[in-house]
């Protein structure tokens, strides 16, 4: 269990390093240009991984519909935002708010397509994230 | 009056944080429907496939449109160019997760205490020459909200009702 909890903070650091590294390329070259490259390079490295360990096509691929091949496509916008944004306002207010629109947007959905929510957690969890980023902008 | 903390951000930068958490929420479902029927690595190999062709047509498009400048910038050293890799490993240790007692629930939970004891690392010492940042006791307050925000979403909100 210890291994997992460890595999799970590691993932989360490396979220970290990935926006780190994509904004110092992003600098020298552009966000979309570093977007690229993450998805080059990230493409190349599964790549290798799935023909070592020869699962990268199980039988069940070929029936994903066409427009969850969406998800790349939109991470490219997201990977490009987040290498230009953590330069202007930091790591921690990048991740933090990140982090804030993607539970408050995941709770929205939820609430859209009729998902289990429970109301009151999920409502004082995005009363205290717009207070967060309100405290964020509040003058001295 | 002088002081350590950081320069006040712009307001329209975090909306725009905050707004590129919807498209975290979008990528995530999309990814899911692809990892629902051909896997965790079939999903995020895809994912970083067709990103790479969008990237390709994105850039095509704002080359056409761009007048050449002679503008010539500093060059990234190689490990610039690894952030690929940071998060292809991401997917590998999410996806092997979320199939633990930990669950979805904890995988974001630990992945959101992971990212944010990075950042704050990564502002206060300029890791891998991005700006530093001094944050004041204001961050430190927003970065608590948000934090247990986050968790009682993640904890008690969504799909934790029996």
């Amino acid at each position: 269990m210890t291994l997992f909890i460890t595999y799970a903070l590691t993932a989360g650091i490396l979220v970290g390093l990935s926006r780190q590294l994509n904004g110092r390329l992003a600098l020298s070259t552009s966000p979309l240009i570093a977007s690229f490259f993450n998805h080059a390079i990230g493409f190349v490295f599964l790549t290798i991984l799935g023909l070592i360990l020869g699962n990268l096509l199980l039988p069940g691929a070929s029936s994903t519909p066409w427009w969850a091949y969406l998800g790349g496509p939109v991470g490219v916008i997201f990977v490009a935002s987040g290498s230009w944004l953590i330069a202007r306002i930091g790591a921690v207010n990048t991740a933090l708010l990140v982090i804030g629109g993607q539970m408050v947007s995941g709770v929205a959905l939820d609430l859209a397509r009729g998902a289990p929510l429970t109301l009151w957690a999920s409502a004082l969890g995005v009363v205290l994230i717009l207070a967060g980023m309100a405290l964020t902008q509040k003058r001295r | 009056m002088s002081s350590p903390d950081a320069p006040q951000p712009n307001p329209l930068h975090l909306l725009a944080a905050f707004g590129s958490g919807g498209l975290l929420t979008m990528m995530v479902f999309l990814n899911g429907e692809a990892g629902s029927h051909g896997g965790a690595l079939f999903s995020s190999w895809l994912a970083h496939g067709t990103g790479t062709v969008a990237a390709i047509i994105f850039l095509a498009v704002l080359w056409r449109r761009r007048p050449a400048t002679g503008e010539t910038r500093a060059k990234a050293a190689l490990w610039a160019y690894l952030g690929g890799v940071s998060g292809a490993a991401t997917v590998m240790l999410t996806s092997t997760t979320v199939n633990t007692p930990l669950a979805l629930a904890g995988t974001l939970a630990l992945g959101l205490a992971g990212q944010v004891v990075f950042s704050l690392a990564a502002d206060q010492w300029g890791f891998f020459g991005l700006p530093k940042r001094r944050l004041g006791l204001r961050d430190a307050g927003a970065v608590a909200l948000i934090v247990v925000g986050s968790l009682l979403i993640i904890l008690f909100g969504v799909g934790a009702s029996a």
